[in-house]
């Protein structure tokens, strides 16, 4: 299950309309950080009595110092701030009806101000309003999950400032193996996020007394989870243990990690957009409504501060963008509540320093940041006992020590809410597959989102098939992919030769036609996927070593290359006589080259040695005489378009671009749709300064080939050098019909 | 050129390209658009270990191997041979990068936010 149903409530693990509160954890994690991620947003703007009771001293006192902070709705004056902050949304969904836009957008119980919206969430009401209470003096009674969530809430209070946990009598709970092994499971892995600073025996004999409260045998006790049933889990669980480090380094981590986004983004708003991409860019009511506070506070700060507005100008924007992702994990990270702060003036780039804003003193900052990000939950003292102020001031001189890792304990940190979330949740679902529910939840944010299984599997050299091939079922799908690719509909062809191979999976001419179609459609990766397959079948193709020469040259693997290369002269019928078999273990491009010049004046006429020299050259970098080698076989087979291509590809990497783009011509006119010939174009043209001509060719070849990477992602290059940030929309979401429209050739 | 089956950098050829690149007009603008030295360590499999240094001048839009050696570097970026490459060919967004700890930057953060993918030229395809 997906980690944003788990934390949204999705409709799998709750029920509808009640959110997670019929589960006890669920209760537990609703009332700490919110029941769904949206409310939790909000909740941690608006501490409640719960989240900030009297026992926690470490928030200065201090109001307005903002100017204009009466409009600043997060003043971090906890009570008197939440309770400004509702009034000022009830008035406003007064009068514009945006309450019932709150509920709609909210999917789950909403604060308990709001409760007469929502008389049916009675159930959540009561536990949010029980809570208070029941940190001091847990009630024990009632039904058994009232009284779980109770007493994991006491539980979960003990950890706060660190008190030995008591076991405590409770009713019969009737729990099933499967919900003790959870528990025991869950609160193992819980404790060590909330005792990070303390020891092993500490954290073990708390975990023992809950659990012996429980009735839970605690002698099958856990490491946090079965090792070795998920590694990465596994591996990351130890990294981000290991790295339990002052607070200062995450605020260095983070504020490099905001210039350089934010740099992007003054560049090109490409940042914006990536981060977009990566998580989807639905709109969010509630954090608009959020935005609007802000941008009048901001607007406030103006007669203030002239110096950063156009700072706070684009953060605000970038606020904005970053706040129309609706990933809870990214709408809980620091770094959008730190371009918050940025957008409301809060902080400051002083001499690409990050510094509090004069006016905002940075205790006041360093408290809002507790109440933000821990929003009273419990690790929250664990992170404060670092010293808050102290962080805030550190963070205010912007140093920054890039220390190795920093990253995995900030990320570690930044999960935790959704850790809780799911804790609750899969309690609640019984333990059913709640093991491989966690692998997939941290799966989730360790996975690089941008590599679809595809793509890796094409690095990894196995071939990717496209979906929905309606050639397969063809009588005679190698005919047909052959008289496509005559025609110079490589798209087509593939598809074709994609139906041929799998009903063939034999046929070395059809995986090595397809090979040839995919280098022709600018795509290396697949090409050597589809060449390997054929030289499985037949080891000796010698277009097959050459064309994997090739590919493994552009793809920059040039030790593979060299191998192909001169596996290609080792099964040459008339060369093979010169391979020297002691060569094959160390092999130099000096000794291999030296080899084929050696063919070349045994046989002048045969173009493909040249060729093979060509490569060569282009391996060792050795560009004239590459040059040289692919116009001596251009005089064998002028009619040759790849020869052209690879003429002009040289010519481009040794920085002659203009004679490239001539010899792209040649192969262009004699092959008009010859794909990789339109990017290699584009590319002469960017690598010459000349963006906006390479646009249209990045977009000719995109035109034929929408699946080629590389030139999507050269465009974007292309589009950004050209100030063309408006059409980088249509690069992202790959809307050829704008581009082409936009940039006719 | 002595360069074998042991393996060399994919970023090497990137490198010498762009040493070439930095000398045409279009590279001298990267260089007045740029204006800092970045020295950049890249490591074969794991960021760390067997790094080759490189030092990526552009003040003077110069491409050399080993440390910068007139003082210290406006900013250090460690990665991955592949990473490198993704990064440089405009495949993996530095930001993304960074924070999948796949690129660590030493010095100031201004400099390393402008190494972006618009300071490479593209390899050609043959």
């Amino acid at each position: 299950m997906a980690m944003r149903e788990l934390v949204t409530g999705g409709a799998a693990c709750a029920v509808p309309g009640s959110s997670s509160s019929s589960n006890p954890l669920g209760a537990l994690a609703n009332a700490l950080v919110g029941s769904s991620s949206k409310t939790q947003e909000r909740l941690r703007e608006i501490p409640t009595s719960q989240l900030t009771g009297p026992e926690r001293p470490f928030y200065p006192e201090s109001h307005g110092q903002l100017p204009g902070s009466e409009l600043d709705h997060p003043p971090f004056q906890p009570n008197e701030q939440a309770s400004k902050f509702f009034s000022g949304f009830h008035s406003a969904a007064d009068q514009s009806g945006l309450a019932s836009a709150w509920n709609e957008v909210q999917g789950g119980p909403p604060p308990p101000h709001l409760r007469e919206m929502q008389p049916g969430l009675a159930e959540f009401d009561r536990i949010y309003d029980q809570m208070p209470a029941s940190q001091h003096q847990p009630v024990f009674e009632g039904p058994p999950q009232r009284v779980l969530s109770n007493f994991l809430h006491s539980f979960v209070e003990t950890s706060r400032g660190g008190i030995p946990f008591h076991p405590t009598p409770l009713p019969l709970l009737g729990l099933s193996e499967g919900d003790k092994q959870c528990i025991r499971d869950r609160s193992s892995i819980m404790a060590r996020h909330f005792f990070a600073d303390k020891n092993e025996d500490f954290i073990n004999a708390q975990v023992n007394a809950l659990l012996s409260s429980l009735d839970i045998d605690s002698s099958k006790q856990v490491k946090g989870f079965q090792p070795g049933r998920f590694h990465e889990l596994e591996d990351y669980w130890n990294e981000s243990q290991a790295l339990q480090r002052p607070g200062g380094h995450i605020a260095d981590g983070w504020a490099s990690e905001y210039s350089l986004n934010r740099e992007k983004y003054a560049n090109h708003e490409g940042w914006a957009q990536s981060f977009e991409q990566q998580y989807g860019a639905n709109g969010w009511a509630s954090e608009f409504e959020q935005e609007k506070f802000q941008l009048a506070s901001a607007q406030q700060m103006a007669g203030g501060n002239m110096m950063n507005l156009s700072a706070m100008e684009q953060t605000r924007k970038l606020a904005n963008t970053l706040a129309e992702n609706n990933d809870p994990k990214f709408q809980n990270s620091k770094f959008l509540q730190f371009v918050s702060k940025m957008s409301r003036g809060e902080l400051i780039i002083d001499d690409n320093q990050v510094k509090p804003n004069s006016l905002s003193p940075s205790d006041n900052w360093a408290s809002e940041y507790q109440q933000q990000y821990s929003g009273g939950l419990p690790w929250a003292d664990e992170f404060v006992s670092n010293k808050t102020n102290q962080w805030a001031d550190e963070f205010a001189e912007g140093k920054q020590h890039a220390s190795d890792d920093q990253w995995v304990d900030e990320f570690s940190k930044l999960h935790m809410q959704d850790w809780v979330e799911e804790f609750g949740q899969q309690v609640g679902e019984g333990a059913s597959g709640e093991a491989d529910n966690w692998a997939n939840a941290y799966d989730e944010f360790l996975n690089e989102q941008v590599a679809a299984k595809g793509k890796t599997d094409a690095s990894n050299g196995i071939y990717v098939f496209s979906d929905m091939n309606p050639y397969v079922g063809h009588p005679n799908p190698l005919k047909e992919g052959q008289d496509l690719f005559r025609k110079g509909l490589l798209s087509e062809a593939v598809l074709a030769l994609e139906a041929e191979v799998m009903k063939n999976p034999e046929n070395s001419e059809g995986w090595r036609l397809l090979g040839i179609a995919h280098a022709e459609n600018d795509d290396d990766q697949q090409a050597i996927a589809a060449m390997k397959r054929a030289l499985d079948v037949d080891p000796t193709n010698l277009e097959v070593l050459l064309a994997l020469g090739v590919s493994h040259t552009n793809e920059l693997e040039q030790a593979a290359a060299l191998r192909y290369l001169y596996g290609y002269l080792q099964h040459h019928p008339k060369y093979g006589a010169l391979a020297r078999p002691e060569l094959s273990d160390s092999l130099y491009y000096a000794d291999v080259a030296g080899l084929f010049n050696e063919a070349a004046k045994m046989f002048p006429d045969d173009a493909d040695v040249h060729i093979v020299l060509g490569v060569l050259y282009n391996l060792s970098r050795e560009f004239d005489k590459a040059i040289a080698s692919f116009q001596t076989a251009l005089k064998l087979k002028p009619q040759d378009y790849s020869l052209w291509n690879k003429l002009g590809a040289t010519q481009a990497n040794s920085i002659q671009s203009a004679d490239a783009i001539l010899a792209y011509q040649q192969a262009l006119d004699l092959k008009p749709n010859y794909v990789r010939a339109w990017a290699n174009m584009g590319i002469s043209y960017a690598n010459q300064g000349l963006y906006e001509e390479s646009i249209k060719y990045y977009v000719r070849s995109l035109s034929m080939n929408p699946k080629a990477d590389n030139a999507w992602q050269y465009l974007r290059i292309s589009l950004s050098c050209a100030s063309r940030n408006d059409m980088l929309d249509a690069c992202d979401s790959r809307n050829l019909d704008v581009l082409q429209k936009e940039f006719p050739l | 050129m002595a360069n074998s089956t042991d393996s060399p950098l994919k970023s090497d050829a990137l490198l010498e390209q762009l040493k070439q690149y930095l000398t045409t007009d279009a590279g001298k603008q990267v260089v007045k658009n740029i204006g800092h030295v970045y020295q950049i360590n890249i490591s074969p499999k794991k960021i760390g270990t067997d790094e080759v240094v490189y030092t990526i001048d552009l003040k003077k839009g110069e491409v050399t191997k080993g440390p910068y050696e007139g003082g210290k570097p406006d900013a250090t970026l460690s990665f991955k041979d592949e990473d490198f490459i993704k990064i440089a060919l405009g495949k993996m967004n530095p930001q993304m990068a960074f924070l999948r700890g796949a690129l660590k930057i030493k010095g100031s953060i201004s400099a390393a936010q402008k190494f972006t993918p618009d300071i490479f030229p593209k390899p050609a395809k043959l």
